[in-house]
């Protein structure tokens, strides 16, 4: 294999943390939620994969998957149209009654026997919940060099709030980790700790083989979750190295995370630190650029191609395709794909999703601590 | 399996008048409208229109053009049976030979449209911005039984004597041509986009090959020889946009009209008739708190700190605190330090204009050049160009070039 290839394939679990954010993932999942103006969150991890040389990616779709279908197409975009390896998107498979996996340990049970077949040596495993340009090639050569069974990405953070406040029912675990000189010898589970902690990113390097025993072994025991079920009880048996993420990082934890993590991009520092590395890839929509016709003002915005603006536009994220009218005002908003803010309307502080028409006259807010979230295809 | 249509697209001219934007890349090329280049817009109308099958005729500086095309993708001309191929002279056991002129590039390709077995064949030109449903011209040239139709438009009779022009009757047929005549009798001016039944149009390549005399040309010997034998000619009336780009200021004003869409008619928000283009993949644009940006197009990738007003920037532009552009052509990876007045103007790819150095100038009743930078220029901090300005070497800092 030429060096610039990694002897790994990839595994994405698109739908991992789908609880956080239940108003987005309404129509769609983790994986296709729009970010950054013109990408998906799948984009970063997956472009992240083709940059490192891995060539070979299998994403294990839940549920909700028609819009990452779409999305993802033959993969063409992310240069994964292979006709060895490329681009698997794996479907629920149906046996005596169609069964929907519910952790990690049961999603790669159902493709043991693709797994099987495959040549690379090494398997990297990655949810979709984090923006981040990852150099995974980095991390393999780390997991190779220090002899370890199994190799854990993180970062240090405070845990998010969402995560420590008891109210709900959440089904999405998060983990943090204790380390002592590289190793992790403890993974915590839903810890409400405070301060900075060794945050697990759930990115995960292992040999091919042994992920194959691990979950064969897992699965007949009736084991979910990899985490909880395999790595924590097991930590004394398996080498699992730590491998500090210093980059930049976006984490979708809830709304209000969403919102910030998008407007934190306004800063020219952050957008560089997040696309300064490799490129990011996405789907192509042949948009004209954006127009500003005279009459419009802009001032600390982000848009993506295919907007027409002739209102006054403030502190926001504007998707691919948004129309603000004349006499319109934005202030503080995402404004996800083809939104359109109709002759005088009025937002502020609000998300909109695709397709959402702010009718003439209209106005609504949000508080910036609590931006408003209109569904997709919704007029107001 | 035989199509009924395929194109030819010559591809080969070198863009002579369009100086430094052309020092390294064919005409075809040349960026245009913020994301595109030239080659966009017939390779878009092609499959629009239902054509999948393009030849490339090229020639002149094929690098960029080949590695822009790739396989097609971009434009949906990847395709099993047919698609878009690149076309550029070869050698043959006879010997090779540069593409002579328009009808020989197309001779020497005669056992490529050949692979395809089509009953028309369209030729196309690559230095014109225009969109045109090119079924719409088919149904025509199949209705009136021709062997041959020309797409014309009206010209003002003024301006006539600088094209060549269709002398046509009441049906349209055509009686005449006049090559850029000084007493027109017509004012219907040829877009250089003809259809021709292949059995026809082989006929007369042949021919014309065989004739030592001839320069191998469309307007000077296919059209005159097809009329000399009484073949059925027509000219069919196109009432769009159209505009030839192949000099400086063309290309500069069709940019500028692309600002205004309600008014020129080249309108590239519209969702039935998509311009198709290689992407950038860069990130989307950003303006900044102390920007102004006033009446532009700005594509992804593209900063924004200064000033832009009524200018059209592409992709990863960037415009640094207290920078103004106004009516200017900025294409891709431009930097445009803090300070620099940019105006009037073609900046090509990948320039760096230094701190406070002055570009063009506002057009006067006696000046109205429009400057224009070459591509991977490095204009010096403090330099000044003039509006008539061609550059196409670096300028220091503190130099001035007229």
């Amino acid at each position: 294999m030429v060096n610039s290839n990694a002897n790994a394939l990839g595994i994405i679990f698109p739908n991992s943390y789908d609880s956080l954010v239940p108003e987005l993932v309404g129509e769609r999942l983790m994986a296709s939620i729009p970010f950054a103006s013109r990408y998906r969150m799948v984009d970063f991890i997956l472009s992240s994969m083709v940059n490192s040389g891995i060539d070979n990616i299998s994403i294990i779709v839940r549920k909700n998957y028609h819009s990452l279908m779409d999305h993802l197409g033959s993969g063409r975009e992310w240069d994964l149209t292979r006709k060895n390896g490329g681009l698997n998107i794996v479907p629920p498979f149906a046996e005596k009654t169609v069964k929907v996996y519910n952790g990690r340990v049961e999603a790669l049970a159902s493709i043991l026997d693709f797994l099987k077949g495959q040549k690379e040596k090494y398997v990297v495993m990655s949810d979709t919940n984090i923006a981040v340009n990852f150099d995974f090639k980095a991390m393999l050569d780390a997991h190779i060099a220090s002899g370890a069974d199994i190799t854990v990405a993180y970062a240090k953070e405070e845990i998010a709030d969402c995560f420590k406040k008891e109210y709900g029912i959440k089904k999405d675990l998060y983990y943090t980790l204790s380390i002592e000189d590289g190793r992790v010898n403890e993974i915590q589970i839903n810890s409400k700790a405070d301060g900075v902690q060794n945050c697990s990113m759930n990115i995960y390097i292992m040999e091919r083989e042994q992920l194959i025993e691990n979950i064969s072994d897992a699965f007949v025991r009736g084991y979910v979750y990899f985490e909880r079920d395999i790595l924590a009880p097991q930590l004394d048996k398996f080498n699992v190295q730590a491998y500090e993420f210093t980059g930049y990082l976006a984490r979708i934890n809830d709304m209000k995370s969403y919102f910030d993590e998008n407007m934190k991009l306004l800063n020219d520092e952050n957008l560089d630190n997040l696309f300064s590395g490799n490129p990011v890839y996405t789907k192509i929509r042949d948009d004209n650029p954006t127009r500003y016709i005279s009459g419009a003002k802009a001032k600390n915005i982000m848009a993506a191609d295919g907007c027409v603006i002739e209102g006054e536009v403030e502190n926001s994220i504007l998707f691919r395709g948004v129309k603000i009218a004349k006499g319109a005002k934005v202030k503080n908003c995402v404004l996800m794909q083809d939104t359109v803010v109709e002759e005088g309307a009025c937002v502020e502080n609000i998300i909109s999703d695709k397709k959402v028409t702010i009718s003439a006259g209209q106005s609504v807010a949000g508080s910036d601590t609590f931006p408003v979230y209109i569904p997709k295809y919704k007029t107001v | 399996m035989a199509k009924e249509m395929i194109a030819m697209l010559l591809a080969g001219g070198q863009g002579s008048r369009l100086y430094a934007l052309t020092q390294k890349l064919a005409k075809p090329a040349v960026p245009f409208g913020g994301k595109y280049r030239i080659i966009d817009f017939p390779l878009s109308n092609c499959v629009n229109s239902g054509i999948d099958t393009v030849g490339i005729l090229t020639q002149y500086q094929p690098l960029v053009l080949n590695e822009y095309i790739g396989n097609g993708q971009p434009w949906d001309l990847d395709r099993l049976h047919g698609g878009v191929h690149v076309l550029p002279p070869y050698q043959q056991a006879s010997g090779s030979d540069w593409y002579k002129g328009t009808a020989n590039a197309i001779y020497q390709n005669i056992s490529f449209i050949e692979r395809y077995n089509p009953q028309y064949v369209i030729i196309l030109s690559g230095d014109q911005i225009c969109k045109q449903d090119y079924s719409d011209f088919l149904r025509f040239h199949k209705e009136k039984g021709a062997e041959f139709s020309v797409a014309v438009m009206e010209v003002p009779w003024d301006e006539a004597s600088r094209f060549g022009l269709m002398v046509a009757d009441e049906n349209d047929k055509i009686t005449e041509f006049q090559e850029k005549p000084k007493n027109p009798k017509s004012n219907l001016a040829s877009m250089g986009i003809y259809i021709f039944n292949w059995d026809i149009l082989k006929k007369y390549l042949v021919e014309d090959e065989a004739d030592p005399n001839s320069e191998n040309d469309f307007g000077n010997n296919i059209i005159p020889n097809l009329l000399r034998d009484g073949r059925k000619m027509y000219a069919y009336h196109f009432d769009g946009y159209w505009k030839d780009v192949g000099t400086i200021s063309s290309l500069w004003e069709a940019n500028m009209e692309v600002l205004d869409p309600e008014h020129s008619g080249i309108n590239l928000f519209d969702e039935n008739w998509k311009i198709y283009s290689r992407n950038s993949g860069k990130t989307g644009h950003k303006i900044s708190a102390n920007a102004v940006v006033e009446n532009s197009m700005i594509t992804d990738g593209c900063r924004i700190d200064g000033e832009v007003k009524h200018s059209i920037l592409f992709a990863g532009v960037r415009v640094e605190a207290g920078a103004k552009v106004e009516d200017a052509v900025v294409m891709g990876g431009t930097v445009i330090k803090a300070g620099a007045v940019v105006q009037h103007c073609i900046v090509a790819e990948n320039v760096v204009i230094g701190e406070n150095a002055v570009v063009g100038a506002m057009p006067t009743e006696s000046e109205k050049g429009v400057a224009t930078i070459g591509s991977g220029i490095y204009i010096g901090d403090n330099a000044k160009i003039g509006p008539n300005a061609m550059v196409r070497n670096n300028v220091k800092g503190g130099e001035e070039q007229w």
